[in-house]
Order: C-alpha cells, then structure tokens, then sequence
C-alpha cells in the first residue's frame, strides 16, 4: 500500500493533508530565517496514532518532525525536507489535575497557558513562564526546556516534569521518569528535556502543579542608562534575593511596546527599564520589596513604581511579554537572538551588540532576562534578499561569539535548532559534540526524527 | 495589478495568536489559523494580482475566516487578518453568498421585507415545520435550524407607550433599531429603549430600515456597505443627538469602523471619522449606579458568551458582568467564553460545518445549573439558540437587556401594558 493509504488507514482521510496550500503554512515556524519542504501533514489524534504513523514512517525511512505551537525561534519546528510534519494540536487535553499531589497529567498540545488557567480553581499554578505561553504547548516546553520570566526563583521546565511517555523514532511507547521521584539508573527524562525533538515524540507529560504564591509585588524602574539598571540587578541579586522576575528592556524595544497592543506609558528618552517581581509570604515579600526598592534607588533610578492592582502588573507583564511580536510595528521582520552572559558583564554585552549594530547597520533591540544574563538581542530588517538575510544571520554569529568570550553560552532556552548550529560547533569542544551526538545515535540510529538539527553533520 | 488596501506584512510569524482562532481551534490546522492565512493571503494576492485563479484550496482556508477579529485582540503587532480576508472576499468573483445577501437585504424595502420573513420564523406552527427541515441539505438545512432559534413572536408594541424616565441627563441619544434585531427581537430593542431613558437619556429612534453594512462587508461588497453607511450619516448628523446607539455588537463594531471604510473617500472620511466617535454600545452608556438595586433575590444563575464584535472588535469585556452582577444575577463563566459561536454574520448559512461545529463546542461549553446564556448580538442569540434547541437543552439564550429589564422590571403591569 502507498505511504498516502496507510496514513489515512490510521487517522482517517480528514486527518492527513499534502496540498500545495496547506504544506506552505508548514514551511517555517517563528523562525523565518530559514523554511522547509515537508510532503504531509498528519494530525494524530493520540499517542496510539502517533505510534502507528512513526512505526510506519521508519518501516519506510520517511523523516518527520513534531510540532506543537509553531513558536520556537531556533527553526526546532522546521520540517525536513521531503517529511512529515505531525502536528499535535489535536492532542491537546489536559488528563487530569491532581489538587493533592499537585501535579497534571497532559498530552503534548496543551498550550502552556491553558494549564495554568486549568489549575487556577485549585490554587496552583504551572510555574514555567514562556513569553509566549499564550500559544506554546507542553510538548514544544519540554523538547526546547523553555525558560520564562519567572524562571529566575521557581527553574525552568527540566525542575517542573516529573514523567513522560515518549514513542520512540521506531514506533515503541516507552515511560521516562516516575511520579514517585525515584530515578532510574540512567536520566533518560533529563536527557529527553531539552533534546529538541530530535529524540523521540512525547505524547504525554505529568508536570507539578505550584500553589499560587499569596502575596507579590511587581516594580518598575526606570534608568537613564543600561549600566545603571544593570548595577541595579547586581545589587538586588547581592542583596540575597532571588525575586520571581527580572526584567530589562532597552529604548528601542520600549518603542515598539509602546506602539503595541499594551501600552503602559513609559516617560521618553529613558536608557533602561527593570521589572522586578517579589512573591512569596506577605511578610517576606514586603522586606524584599524594601531591599529591591532600596538597590533601585542606590543604582539612581529615575523612577521607582510598584504595580497598584492586578490589572496594572497584568499591563506591564503583557506589554514586556509581547515584546517580540512587537517588533512587526518596528520591521517588517526581526531575528532575536539567545545569548547567555555572566551577570555582571552586561554593559560590556551590550556595548558589543552596539558596536556589532554599528558595524552592520542594523537597528537592535534588546529585552532581557536580566537577573539571569540571558540576552534577547532583536535584530530588525526589511526584506528577505539573500544578502541582507547574510548579513543578519553574520552580525548574530558576532553576538554570540561576544558572550562566548564574555564567558557565556550561545543559548539561554530557545535551542539550537537549525540557527545555533554553527556556534555550538564553536561552543563546545569535538569530544564533547561527539558524546552528544552519540546521545542522539543511540535513540535515532537511522536518523529519522527532526534530522539537520543541533549538529551540522546534516544527519 | 489589484489593489490591497489592507497591510499584513508586519506579520513576524510568532504564532501567538494561534490558540485565539477559532478555525484553528476546530481543525487543529496551521492553514486555518490567522499565521497561516497570512502566508496564504500573500499567494492568493499574487495570483489574483498576476491574473491567476487562485490555488482553491488557499482560498477555501481562507474563506472559512469568521471574521470575529480574535487574533487581531491578541496580535502584538495589530495584523489585521479578519480584516485583509474581509476585503479578499470582495475580489474573489462568483461568490454565491452575495446574492442572498443582495436579495435580502440591499435596501430599505429588502430590509423591511427581511424583517417581516424573519418574523414568520417566530410563529409557532411555522416553528415546528423548521425544526422537520433540518437536516435537509445545504443551505436550507442550515438555515431552517438557524431559525429555529429565533424566539417565539415578539410582538412590537408602539413606541409611544414606553415613556417613564429617571432623573434626566439632558443627553439626547439615537437608538438603532437595525434588520435582524427589529425582526426578530423588537421587544428587546423597545426595552432598550425604555432603559435608556430610566438611565435619563433623551431618546431619539433611529427605525428606519436601515442596515449597517456589516453583512455586506463581510460578504465582501464594500460599495454596498458604504451606501448604507452614508445615509446612516447622514440622518445622524441632522439628529443633533449626542450618541449613536446600538445593542446589537456586530453593528457597533461596524459603525466604529466607519472611518476606516472611507478612508479613500475625501468628501466623507471626515464625516465618518466624526460618526464613528459618536457610537456607543449600550453597555457602555449604562451608569451602574443608575440602576436601581433589584427587588428580587437570588435569581438563578446565568453564564456569559462574549460577542466577538463586542469583545475582540470593540475591547468590550467587563460591563456586561459588571451590570448583571449589580442587578444581582450570579454569573457562572463558561469555558472559552469569548470564543466564536459560528454565527458570524450568515457564515452559518454559507459555511454549515464549520459554523456547527463551533456552535456546539459553544453549547457544550455552558456550565451545569445556568439557566440563560446572556449575550449581546443578534447572531449569537439566534445561533446559540438552534444550539441550545437541537440538544433539547433547558436553557435559553438571551439579550443582556432582557435579563436585566425582567430582574429589575418584569412583573409590573405598566411593564407588560408599554412593552408586550
Ligand atoms: C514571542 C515569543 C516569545 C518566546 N519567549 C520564550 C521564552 O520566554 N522562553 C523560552 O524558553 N522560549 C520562548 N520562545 C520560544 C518558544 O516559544 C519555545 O521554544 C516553546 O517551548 C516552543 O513550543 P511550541 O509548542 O511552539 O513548539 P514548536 O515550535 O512547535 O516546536 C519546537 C521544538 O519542539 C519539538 N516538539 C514539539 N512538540 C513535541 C513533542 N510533543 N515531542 C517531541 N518534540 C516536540 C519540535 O519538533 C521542535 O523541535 C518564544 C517564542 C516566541 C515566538
Ligand atoms: S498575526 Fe500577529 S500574532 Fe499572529 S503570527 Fe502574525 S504577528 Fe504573530
Ligand atoms: S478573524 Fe477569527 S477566524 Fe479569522 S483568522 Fe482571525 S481569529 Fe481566525
């Protein structure tokens, strides 16, 4: 039987697509700097379905990726060319929400945000952030380990997934983890997290559940430079807190929030603004926020403001959140980037992405996980020429090589995807690519699952 | 070369706006999703630029676009998706849709007469004869089970017996009637009225058989909609009223759009720009401490669909809540409330699957022990109704006007004698 029949034999007719029109909304996902050609599209319904389509596509060498929400920004969800893309959006029920155990049990297409929503009536919460956790899925969470603004206090998705049933590139079901946290001999869950999907297809996740902190207070500073806020953060972190969020973005970024769908009305002409978040217990909270207040004003802060209701911390999470998507007011398109750098170094970071700025005469903006030295550079363009995407793509390989030698990493938590491979190639030493591509061999041996991703072997 | 008037490129393909889609919701599908119609948008554009046919399929995706505006409430970069499909719509030739839409509505005697059909769907004998015609084929099928949920007769006393007024504001405001609202639910539109002047407006009626456009519009007849928007104008302007008010969301949405539809057109862009200041929803005329506290208590408890014309096109979100909860009417939030209901215009009517699909995840989604569904938008009530209906449900849909005028109200004879 053709590849076609068999598909349809297993989701049905409705549920397999290769038009011309439907593959071309599959060719890229939020990062456009590069697409993909894939043949089908197939939506599963579970993980039974998923384990019949993969066990069919290896019978037959086909390549194929997973995809969630489409968000990632290192091209993860890009299909290989000549696959298959299966799409897990109808895989989106959230099992189960155990109040006791705080924990959720999920397929892989629940959206981050939904769960969250879910566990509301509880008290709890899912604790990793993602700026866009209105349209990633668990199952997009867990391959990328997404970060998020509040992972800064609470640890991103690796510190919050208990279990994973995953099929493998060959079609077998196994179950990583356990909800008794008693682990295996070998972390097979910690090597999946994070992994890109280019491992095997996790169809379903049991995640914990966080109570809702009861009290918290959200800051705004504003700064007249970068190396003031930046001393700020220092400070705050110095002082011994781990506050829930840190936040900076500079002048251009705030412009384009600004023109966005959530204006709070930052003043003009400023160098930075911090968002600083406290939470826990209310008498904890309140000495931290003093100690927060207190650094913001010793690193002359221009302005220093707590959020006054829900409905204004809201404004600002959202205004900083849509940052990204933002950029479309500014540019026509935008590539950001996910450099790490020590804490400390952040006015030398930033003056290195000025100096590449000026160098290749492309605007940039930048939004940052300050408290933790991730850096969100967005570099801004108008067109799609070949030369003027070289160009973008050379001034990022520059930025990253600068929070290399600042003692850095190339990636905070968007992954490596198609982007980074070139600069995890310099990252990291032959032996230790060797080892991890070794990981990859073992689970993927025919190298069928999200191939071309991670190494730049083209496997 | 075509003419696009609607820009999308600041699209960046983040994809945020993926889970808001209703399209995409259903089918789970990157082409059915408002980042998907942009990629699809370009190629249709350039084909029809180039003189092609374009590819049916893009097409097709694009075509189930309801229009409900969604993803341009959450876009971070306001992509006007709804939008740039509404005017595709236009250029796209031999749409079947539009001549239903000619024919029922392109004038005031199309109006009137529309309203006089809608009415006999009312009946009860008639009732019973759709609810038989259901599940015949495309478009009747649909069309019978959509006026199955229109409300038993309503019969529409005279404007004059409705008279009581609070404390005046001295504001005059000009009330609109519109096609659908005055068919089928003249009661609600003299209630509305009547609290408007409790509220101490002056209130002016606009009864004409007027539409706002919108059906036109999104059937993607522009020039149509424009016409009925100049007379529109024009009777407003020479009102002298402060306001322009409608409680139908899908024409408030219109009316603010005004500007925009003119936007090429130097003698009127002004004019229209002007207009669109003066609208108001109802909902957002309503002073809540005007209203007086309820004489009944503990009523039961009603759940809110928000009318994507109200909600996502005009950001109106909490007054409704806001209102019942000051009428003292408990309000259980149903799941996805914001969510489209399929109904859309007549999208019902020229998109049966799709259009059904949504209206039962809508039903499915009303929370156990609700008795009403309290809405804002004409389309919603009757799509929401043949919902609710189908599945032999015990609850009804209901204007947010009705549910307030019957807590605070309902029972006085002066009530029943003014508004049948
Ligand atoms: C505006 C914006 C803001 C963002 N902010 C952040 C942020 O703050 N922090 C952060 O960490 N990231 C952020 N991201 C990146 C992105 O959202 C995350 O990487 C997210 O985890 C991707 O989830 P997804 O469901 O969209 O996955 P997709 O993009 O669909 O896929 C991403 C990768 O996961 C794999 N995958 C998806 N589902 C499965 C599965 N079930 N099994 C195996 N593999 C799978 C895919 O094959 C692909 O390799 C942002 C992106 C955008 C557009
Ligand atoms: S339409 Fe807006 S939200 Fe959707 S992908 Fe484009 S920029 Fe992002
Ligand atoms: S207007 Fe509604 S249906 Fe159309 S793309 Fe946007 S969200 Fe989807």
């Amino acid at each position: 039987m053709r590849l076609w029949d068999e598909l349809i034999r297993i989701v049905g007719p409705r549920f397999v697509s290769r038009e011309d029109a439907v593959l071309s909304t599959y060719r890229t996902d939020a990062f456009t700097l590069h697409d993909g050609d894939p043949a089908l599209v197939v939506w599963p319904r579970d993980a039974g379905e998923v384990a019949a389509v993969m066990r069919l596509l290896y019978a037959r060498g086909v390549p194929l990726v997973a995809r969630g929400g489409g968000t990632s920004l290192s091209g993860g969800a890009v299909p290989p060319t000549a696959g298959v893309v299966l799409h897990l959006s109808r895989m989106n029920r959230i099992v189960h929400i155990d109040p006791i155990r705080r924990l959720a049990e999920v397929e892989p297409g629940v959206v981050n945000q939904h769960l969250s929503r879910a566990a509301h009536p509880f008290g709890l919460y899912y604790a990793p952030d993602p700026s866009s956790q209105q349209a990633c899925t668990l199952g997009g969470n867990l391959a990328e380990n997404a970060g998020g603004p509040h992972c800064l206090k609470y640890g991103v998705t690796v510190n919050h997934v208990l279990q994973a049933d995953v099929v493998l590139p060959d079609g077998t079901p196994v179950r990583m983890g356990s909800l008794t946290a008693a682990p295996g001999a070998l972390d097979e869950l910690g090597a999946l997290i994070g992994s890109e999907g280019t491992l095997g297809v996790i169809v379903r996740a049991w995640v914990t559940l966080l109570p809702i902190p009861p009290a918290h207070i959200t800051f705004m500073g504003i700064f007249d430079t970068v190396d003031d806020a930046s001393r700020a953060v220092s400070a705050v972190i110095a002082a011994g807190i781990v506050p829930a969020a840190l936040e900076m973005m500079d002048p251009l970024a705030v412009t384009a929030v600004e023109r966005g769908r959530y204006r709070v009305g930052y003043p003009e002409s400023l160098g930075a603004v911090l968002l600083a978040e406290v939470d826990g217990e209310s008498g904890r909270v309140s000495e931290e926020a003093h100690l927060v207040e207190d650094a913001f004003r010793r690193h002359s802060a221009r302005l220093l403001r707590r959020a006054e209701s829900e409905a204004e911390r809201d404004l600002w999470w959202a205004n900083r959140k849509t940052a990204f998507g933002a950029m479309g007011l500014l540019a026509r398109h935008y590539y950001v980037q996910d450099g790490v750098i020590p804490q400390s170094r952040l006015p030398d970071a930033l003056s290195a992405i000025a100096a590449v700025s000026r160098a290749y005469a492309l605007p940039i903006a930048n939004v940052f996980h300050a408290g933790d030295g991730n850096l969100h550079p967005l570099l801004l363009y108008d067109d799609q020429k070949p030369d003027t995407v070289r160009r973008v793509v050379q001034a990022g390989h520059e930025i990253l090589s600068a929070c290399l030698a600042l003692g850095g990493s190339v990636s905070g938590e968007h992954g490596i995807g198609i982007e980074k491979r070139e600069d995890l190639a310099r990252q990291y030493t032959p032996a230790e690519l060797r080892m991890q591509r070794a990981l990859k061999d073992a689970f993927d041996p025919r190298g069928l699952i999200n191939p071309g991703k991670i190494f730049l072997d083209g496997r | 070369m075509k003419d696009f008037q609607v820009d999308t490129s600041m699209c960046v393909h983040c994809g945020l706006c993926l889970p808001s889609c209703p399209t995409y919701q259903v089918t789970g599908s990157e082409s059915e999703s408002p980042r998907g119609r942009v990629v699809l948008l370009d190629a249709v554009r350039e084909a029809l630029s180039s003189g092609r046919t374009p590819d049916p399929t893009a097409w097709g995706a694009l075509d189930h676009c309801l229009d409900c505006r969604a993803c341009e409430a959450v876009c971070p970069a306001h992509v006007p998706v709804g939008h740039a499909v509404e005017e595709l719509r236009g250029l796209v030739p031999g749409r079947p849709s539009l001549l239903l839409n000619a024919a029922a509505l392109g004038s005031p005697s199309g109006v009137r007469r529309f309203r006089r059909w809608v009415r006999v769907a009312t009946r009860p004998g008639v009732r019973r004869i759709l609810r038989a015609g259901t599940s015949l084929p495309a478009p009747w099928g649909p069309m019978l089970s959509l006026a199955g949920g229109a409300p038993t007769s309503q019969s529409a006393p005279s404007q004059e017996a409705c008279r009581e007024s609070g404390e005046g504001l001295g504001v005059t405001v000009r009330f609109f009637w519109g096609c659908v609202m005055e068919g089928l639910y003249a009661r609600t539109n003299r209630r509305s009225a009547e609290l408007l002047r409790r509220l101490g407006y002056v209130v002016q009626m606009e009864d004409a058989p007027l539409c706002c456009g919108a059906l036109a519009r999104h059937q993607g007849d522009p020039e149509g909609a424009r016409r009925w928007a100049r007379s529109i104008i024009a009777r407003f302007e020479e009102s002298g009223a402060a306001f322009f008010v409608t409680n139908a969301a899908g024409c408030g949405a219109a009316f603010k759009e005004y500007g925009a539809w003119f936007r090429e057109d130097p003698e009127w862009a002004e004019r229209a720009r002007a207009f669109a200041g003066r609208v108001r929803d109802l909902l957002e005329l309503v002073d809540l401490k005007r209203l007086p506290v309820p004489r009944r208590t503990a009523p039961d408890p009603v759940t809110v669909h928000d009318a994507c014309h109200l909600v996502h096109a005009q950001g109106i979100r909490d007054p409704v809540r806001a209102i019942l909860q000051r009428v003292g009417i408990p309000v259980v939030e149903m799941v996805e409330a914001d969510l489209c209901c399929g109904s859309a215009g007549i999208y019902n009517l020229s998109h049966p699957e799709m259009a059904r699909a949504l209206r039962d995840r809508k039903v499915g989604g009303i929370p156990p022990g609700v008795t009403r569904v309290v809405t804002s938008n004409p389309g919603c009530l009757l799509q929401i109704q043949s919902g609710l209906r189908e599945r032999g449900l015990l609850v009804d849909a209901v204007h947010w006007v009705d549910v307030v005028y019957d807590a605070l109200w309902s029972g006085k004879g002066e009530d029943r004698a003014a508004l049948g």
